[in-house]
């Protein structure tokens, strides 16, 4: 049931895999949702996700531009410059919209499907469908096309990519404005699935890293299956302990705390090699 | 620095109590900043979790004091409480670099708040409240006046000290720190800890001033925001850049809560201050100043260079 939510989770944090956009992802997941104008949500979707994928690029280019770039990784200084952007964001979106919690009602945002046996929410399955083909989607361009060679390229060892005659500005650019873009598309189905605030992004930036980090930093696959440990998991305390709800962010950092103490380089790596991306032994 | 010292320290003789009052404010936030310091600005791991200190130290003296003890004695409790919190998550946190230790200590904050907010003999949601025979707030200015003091000079000791240099070869380069001997993660943890203790007694003091504590008061996280905003944007890793921090975002508070107009833009003015910072100076103010100050000094010293080659 919350498979789905588990697949956008893992949708959003996926390209960060590419680029240092971390915190920004929470603030358009928050934006998005407070953007919709009568506009069915899921059709706002073809809307929303150019637009964002647009002023993805742009911030790249103007902001993080300037950050002095090398290293492995994302850096300090652009996460806390993603940071300094995201509460800007945040104000803006309560001076805008209030901070009154909002939420999208729909013709359909009641009913049910019966499938296999059990009664599903229509928002739910939509959510799930567009989930997936997201992901698919990015899995296929990042594997079949130039583009996506040329990011994972840029990604590993952006010296050597140049060397290979890559843009790596550009690429830098692009990926980082397929990230905002998808946190919109992550945004936008979680507004059609939730009530929201401005200040929405932050649980879901934590379990966004929960699942990365259970997923391992250098596969997709592997964010995948830690975006839908963390759903399991979820939704089982939920269901057969007494523990209530509000806990739940608590769970999650639980999770995070276990598998950190377990298997820092994320589930994958139990079973293959070694990363050193983000782990210090 | 000694200046600031005795300011604060005479104050008393010659303010008034609204003023003593944003002095409090200011030595709190002193303490948060300087404290916060050792470990995100000499260890270079930025926590942004250390609201959950802060809360650790003022439901401890809170509780202690409703079950009979004098709140002054709660304080070192409540800063040991604090201490071992900060390994408990040390432990596994530590073990991530750079933003994702930044990321895993927004949960740590989190987490504490909701569990605080859950659980009944914290009061839950609603918060507790000091007994109030205790309140006499010329020693609490004093108190925290000189926790603030002491941190200040414990963070100029560690500054000077091998455990100081320690801290400084991790921020910069971990790998060649752990080649040189140093075991990384005992140093971080030992950061971790003063910085807790520091933060912990700061929240006992905080609760004994305002007399009633909530999860939302003490836990949350804007509070862990400004935290690591103060040193940030005063000049992170340096002794006076917390402390400039502090003043400055003391004094920006009072002027947005008395202004009904930018009161809304407060997120604003923080989140771009950041921005700017990061952007063109990540040193801070104190950075600011010290490129500012080798400008002229090169300019002043051109001169002598010309009379010279010619």
């Amino acid at each position: 049931m919350s498979y789905g939510l588990a697949v956008i989770y893992g949708v959003m944090r996926i390209i960060n895999l590419a680029h240092a956009g971390l915190m920004m992802l929470a603030a358009y997941v928050t934006l998005t949702l407070n953007t919709r104008f009568g506009l069915d949500p899921f059709l706002s979707l073809v809307v929303v996700a150019p637009l964002f994928f647009g002023f993805g690029v742009v911030l790249d280019l103007t902001l993080i531009r300037r950050l002095p770039r090398g290293g492995t990784g994302p850096s300090m200084q652009s996460l806390l410059l993603l940071f300094g952007l995201w509460l800007v964001l945040q104000n803006l979106a309560y001076v805008v919209w209030g901070g009154d919690t909002q939420a999208i009602l729909t013709p359909y945002t009641m009913s049910s499907v019966p499938l296999l046996g059990e009664r599903y929410g229509v928002p739910l399955l939509l959510v799930f469908a567009v989930s997936l083909a997201s992901l698919v989607g990015l899995t296929i361009v990042l594997r079949r096309t130039f583009l996506g060679k040329a990011i994972r390229a840029v990604t590993q060892n952006r010296d050597a990519a140049l060397l290979s005659g890559v843009n790596a500005a550009r690429i830098s650019a692009v990926a980082f404005g397929l990230g905002t873009a998808f946190a919109a598309i992550a945004g936008t189905m979680l507004s059609a699935l939730y009530a929201f605030t401005p200040d929405f992004g932050r649980s879901l930036l934590l379990k966004a890293f929960c699942i990365i980090v259970l997923g391992g930093m250098e596969s997709f696959t592997g964010v995948a299956i830690g975006a839908l440990v963390l759903a399991l998991i979820e939704n089982l305390t939920g269901a057969y302990t007494d523990i209530p709800t509000s806990f739940q962010d608590a769970i999650s950092f639980s999770l995070l705390v276990l598998v950190l103490v377990v298997a820092p380089n994320g589930l994958p790596a139990l079973f293959r090699g070694f990363s050193r991306r983000a782990v210090a032994r | 620095m000694l200046v600031l010292a005795a300011a604060l320290l005479l104050a008393p003789l010659v303010a008034e109590r609204g003023t003593l009052n944003d002095l409090w404010s200011v030595a709190f936030a002193i303490v948060l900043a300087s404290a916060w310091n050792l470990l995100g600005g000499f260890a270079g791991q930025v926590s942004l979790g250390y609201s959950a200190f802060v809360g650790i130290g003022a439901y401890t003296t809170v509780l202690l004091a409703n079950a009979g003890w004098n709140p002054w004695v709660t304080l070192p409790v409540g800063a040991v409480l604090a201490v071992l919190f900060s390994v408990v998550v040390g432990l596994p946190t530590f073990r991530l670099r750079g933003p994702y230790f930044s990321i895993a200590t927004i949960g740590v904050g989190e987490a504490v708040r909701v569990i605080a907010s859950g659980m009944e003999f914290t009061g839950g949601s609603s918060g507790l409240r000091m007994p109030s025979a205790n309140f006499h707030f010329l020693s609490n200015y004093y108190g925290m006046a000189g926790l603030a003091l002491l941190t200040v000079a414990l963070v100029a000791w560690v500054r000077v000290s091998a455990f100081g240099m320690a801290l400084e070869a991790i921020r910069q380069d971990i790998d060649a720190a752990e080649a040189l001997g140093i075991h990384s993660t005992r140093y971080k943890l030992y950061a971790h800890a003063l910085s807790a203790a520091m933060v912990g007694a700061g929240g006992g003091l905080f609760a004994m001033n305002f007399q009633y504590i909530s999860p939302g008061s003490v836990f949350d996280f804007p509070l862990s925001l400004r935290i690591v905003l103060m040193p940030i944007v005063g000049g992170i890793g340096t002794l006076l850049g917390p402390v400039l921090g502090a003043v400055l975002f003391g004094y920006l508070q009072i002027k947005l809560l008395a202004s009904p107009t930018l009161r809304d833009f407060n997120l604003f003015i923080y989140g771009g201050l950041l921005m700017l910072v990061m952007l063109f100076e990540p040193r801070g103010i104190v950075g600011l100043w010290e490129r500012l100050r080798r400008l002229w000094q090169r300019r002043a010293s051109k001169p002598a260079e010309a009379s010279r080659a010619a």
